[in-house]
């Protein structure tokens, strides 16, 4: 076959040409760090790559739904603690007003206690995360207790009226929109398809407490309208004297802020659970994301150094054929 | 007998001829680098020889030898590899096409990445998430609100993208048209001056280069065969004659001529609707102005191309038709009418399945505000109009993110329609919609993946074919140098003759009849 200067020099050309191109593709993967920068690169690690970002962004979400989900669980447990804390002091005071020893003056300063410890209960009562009411259900912009208008000269709040205070005897009717609405559950969503319940409807809860510290109160009162309570009538509000267990006296009312606290306790443990599950999955995605269009730098500065060398050589190469023609020799 | 100065003339008969072939080695060191040129060659051949025959011949013994002379000069081509140059052109105008047609596309898709479609509906649904366990935050839903906007405004921007580019397209079909016209009548004139001067018993070689480099490059746009007709009067035998192109539509036997001799046919590439001035040529002004017909008349009666008679995977010009649009029978096809195509069904689909859930969900004001969360400014849903209801956009309350009434921090809602993401969609074939939107870059992927493909590959073999025409036509300087040699010497051996010559007639005419003195 007959070769010619130009079949050469198109052929040099060509090569170098050809070796740029595949410089080029690697230095975009060395730079980028990904096999592909566009879908026909490799349309089956395009497509994945396009599922793994999603599901890698649930996984994100997911993390983040649960940071909410810490924020309720922790403030409800820490404020349903307080409210225990708070019942263990009122069963002493209780306690220590029954003996028929004390004054009514000395009744007098215990009932003031009880009033703060009430006014206290109420505050946790109305425990806000970023503005949301915890304990108000899913009607998280209205809080539990409201101030009474015109305010009480005791400073005592009362149960918002939208929520028809439950009192105690019978069940609470879910027929009443406004008994109903309190009691929603807010869920948020930890996993596909998987919600997780964070607050306590509290409604109820601190409505019996409200009841119950406000016939505590009641009875310590000296200046009660039936007259100066006895140290049974008292110590009947501490309980445990019947099995009754819908009474609401202080033991009931303490088992029942147990109750809670061991569901809030449970609801923990099982976040921890989903938690460790997440960051699992997230590993998981993120090594198969990588493992799918993450370059293999080992891989392809080689492939860079191998093509270089064979640039450079094929450059020399046609430097030396390029140049020398006949003309060169003949004088 | 022979005449005495015949050795003279024998000479300078060699002298002329080797000058000849002189001045053609440097004609073709001078082209070495034109495009389409072809080595020229002289082709010598020895004068008729003494005595010629006739019934008054001297009688001689032996026939002596005259000299040379320079026949013809003969451009050196390999038809057969032209042929298959140019089969493989139109190949290769194909594909390049087609890869720079998809790796537009690829662009304005940008997959994957963190910018494209994909990722705007996966913040969209993120920011539904961050409202069903925020729902009463204004801010929450104010994020998920202007994220909706943000995806509406990638549809939009896609849609606009691809439109802009299946224009070009179409301008580019109008631009080849104009290319295939001027090569048709640049063609037609090199056959009239060829016509003119062959039966003069002339050869022109380089209007025959520069004939076959117009075909070379209108083999690119259309698939066109060439037949050959010889001149009249006294053409050379190695004068190559008037081209006849013919154009073949696939499919049939029949042959439609676009050049024949100085006459050309000219070519319109029609669409299915007129503009104003009643032309249906395709310019990109009108995308629903799809391909229908080629037109090609001037050359007797009018003939209409179909697409179903053009060549699939052959020229250009069905690359672009393939890419911008064409009529078939099921309606509108092509690779930019069909994306756009899925790209306003999955914004129609999306936009619908999205405002039926939002519609029974219930916003910050307690109740079911019924409203659309997509809606147009007029007409149907399509992915170049959809945007986000202006009264959402105002009052993020409007967001229906509460499963039931007058609960404000309620936001099962916003979990149901962050969750349509997973829901399969009857519409699309069962996908869901971020799978639909990856099947859309799957496709693009693999079509992409062939055509970068199939490109390099009539590449690589045109790269072959031209080498292998370049082995018989290109200029080898080297040898060019040999041939320079040669010549001169012939040149120069010749010259030493003529002195041999008039050095043997000095001693007739000079050196005789002068005994003694």
């Amino acid at each position: 076959m007959r070769v010619t200067q130009s079949m050469l020099s198109n052929n040099m050309l060509l090569n170098l040409n050809n070796s740029f191109g595949k410089m080029s593709k690697l230095q975009n993967q060395i730079n980028s760090g990904s096999k592909i920068t566009r879908p026909s690169d490799d349309p089956v690690i395009a497509v994945k790559g396009m599922g793994y970002r999603r599901d890698l962004g649930q996984v994100e979400q997911y993390t983040r739904n649960m940071n909410e989900v810490n924020n309720w669980i922790d403030t409800t447990d820490e404020s349903l603690n307080q409210v225990g804390e708070q019942m263990k002091r009122v069963r002493e005071l209780v306690i220590q007003a029954a003996n028929d020893t004390n004054t009514p003056d000395e009744r007098a300063k215990i009932k003031k206690e009880i009033d703060q410890i009430r006014q206290h209960i109420q505050d946790v009562g109305n425990t806000k995360i970023a503005d949301r009411y915890i304990f108000s259900g899913t009607n998280t912009s209205k809080p539990l207790f409201v101030e009474a208008t015109p305010p009480n000269a005791d400073g005592n709040k009362i149960i918002n009226a939208d929520y028809e205070l439950y009192d105690g005897t019978g069940v609470p009717s879910a027929s009443s929109d406004k008994l109903n609405a309190p009691k929603g559950d807010v869920e948020i969503e930890v996993y596909d398809g998987i919600q997780m319940k964070v607050n306590t409807p509290g409604a109820e809860l601190f409505g019996n407490i409200d009841a119950l510290m406000d016939k505590v109160s009641n009875l310590l009162d000296p200046e009660r309208v039936s007259g100066p309570a006895t140290s049974e009538e008292i110590s009947e509000a501490l309980g445990g004297f019947t099995t009754d267990s819908k009474s609401d006296d202080i033991t009931n009312i303490h088992n029942k802020i147990l109750e809670a606290q061991a569901e809030v306790g449970a609801r923990q443990n099982r976040v921890e659970l989903m938690e460790n599950r997440l960051s699992l999955r997230e590993i998981n995605v993120t090594k198969q994301m990588s493992n799918n269009e993450d370059v293999d730098y080992a891989k392809a500065i080689t492939e860079m150094v191998t093509s270089e060398s064979i640039h450079q050589a094929a450059l020399s190469v046609g430097a030396k054929i390029i140049q020398q023609t006949l003309v060169d020799f003949i004088r | 007998m022979r005449s005495t100065f015949m050795g003279l003339e024998a000479s300078k008969r060699g002298l002329f001829t080797q000058q000849t072939a002189l001045y053609t080695t440097g004609h073709n060191i001078s082209n070495a680098n034109t495009l389409g040129y072809s080595r020229q060659r002289v082709n010598m051949q020895a004068t008729q020889g003494f005595p010629q025959a006739g019934l008054n011949q001297p009688n001689y013994p032996g026939h002596l030898g005259t000299g040379v002379e320079a026949g013809s000069i003969q451009r050196i081509r390999d038809e057969f590899v032209d042929r298959q140059f140019r089969q493989e052109t139109n190949k290769l105008g194909y594909w390049e096409s087609r890869s720079n047609a998809i790796s537009q596309m690829e662009d304005i898709m940008d997959e994957p990445s963190q910018y494209g479609l994909n990722a705007a509906l996966e913040q969209f649904w993120k920011g539904l998430q961050d409202v069903s366990t925020n729902p009463e935050n204004a801010a929450s839903r104010k994020v998920a609100i202007s994220r909706a906007d943000h995806l509406a405004e990638s549809f939009r921007y896609m849609d606009k993208q691809l439109k802009t580019i299946q224009g070009n397209l179409g301008n580019e079909i109008n631009v080849a048209t104009d290319r295939i016209n001027s090569l048709l009548k640049q063609i037609a004139a090199i056959n009239k001056q060829v016509q003119e001067v062959e039966p003069n018993g002339h050869v022109p070689n380089d209007l025959y280069d520069a004939r076959d480099v117009l075909i070379d490059e209108l083999n690119n746009y259309i698939p066109v065969s060439i037949k050959r007709v010889a001149s009249g009067g006294n053409a050379s035998a190695v004068a190559e004659g008037s081209l006849t192109v013919v154009f073949k539509p696939y499919g049939t036997d029949k042959e439609i001529e676009l050049v024949n001799g100085r006459d050309f046919a000219s070519i319109e590439v029609n669409g299915t609707v007129a503009d104003s001035s009643g032309s249906k040529q395709i310019n990109g002004n009108d995308l629903s102005n799809v391909f229908s017909s080629i037109q090609i008349s001037g050359l007797g009666t009018t003939e209409s191309i179909t697409y179903d008679q053009l060549e699939p995977g052959k020229g250009k010009m069905l690359s672009l038709i393939d890419s911008y649009g064409y009529d078939s029978a099921s309606g509108p096809k092509g690779y930019y009418v069909e994306t756009l195509a899925d790209l306003n069904k999955l914004a129609a689909e999306f936009a619908k399945a999205f405002n039926d859930m939002h519609k029974q969900g219930y916003d910050l004001s307690g109740g079911q505000n019924g409203i659309d969360f997509f809606t147009t400014d007029s007409g149907p849903i399509t992915a170049g109009n959809i945007k986000v209801n202006d009264e959402i956009l105002k009052d993020p309350s409007k967001l229906a993110a509460s499963g039931a009434a007058n609960e404000e921090g309620n936001g099962k809602w916003a979990l149901e329609l962050a969750n349509l993401q997973s829901k399969s969609q009857a519409n699309l074939d069962g996908a869901t919609f971020n799978s639909f939107y990856q099947g859309m870059i799957g496709k693009l992927g693999t079509d992409g993946e062939e055509a970068y493909r199939l490109n390099m590959t009539s590449e690589k073999l045109l790269v072959t074919l031209s080498g292998n025409r370049a082995s018989a036509s290109s200029v080898s300087l080297d040898e060019e140098m040999t041939n320079m040699i040669t010549f001169q010497q012939a040149y120069n051996a010749n010259a030493r003759m003529i002195t041999v010559v008039d050095e043997t007639l000095d001693k007739i005419i000079n050196g005789m009849g002068r005994v003694g003195l």
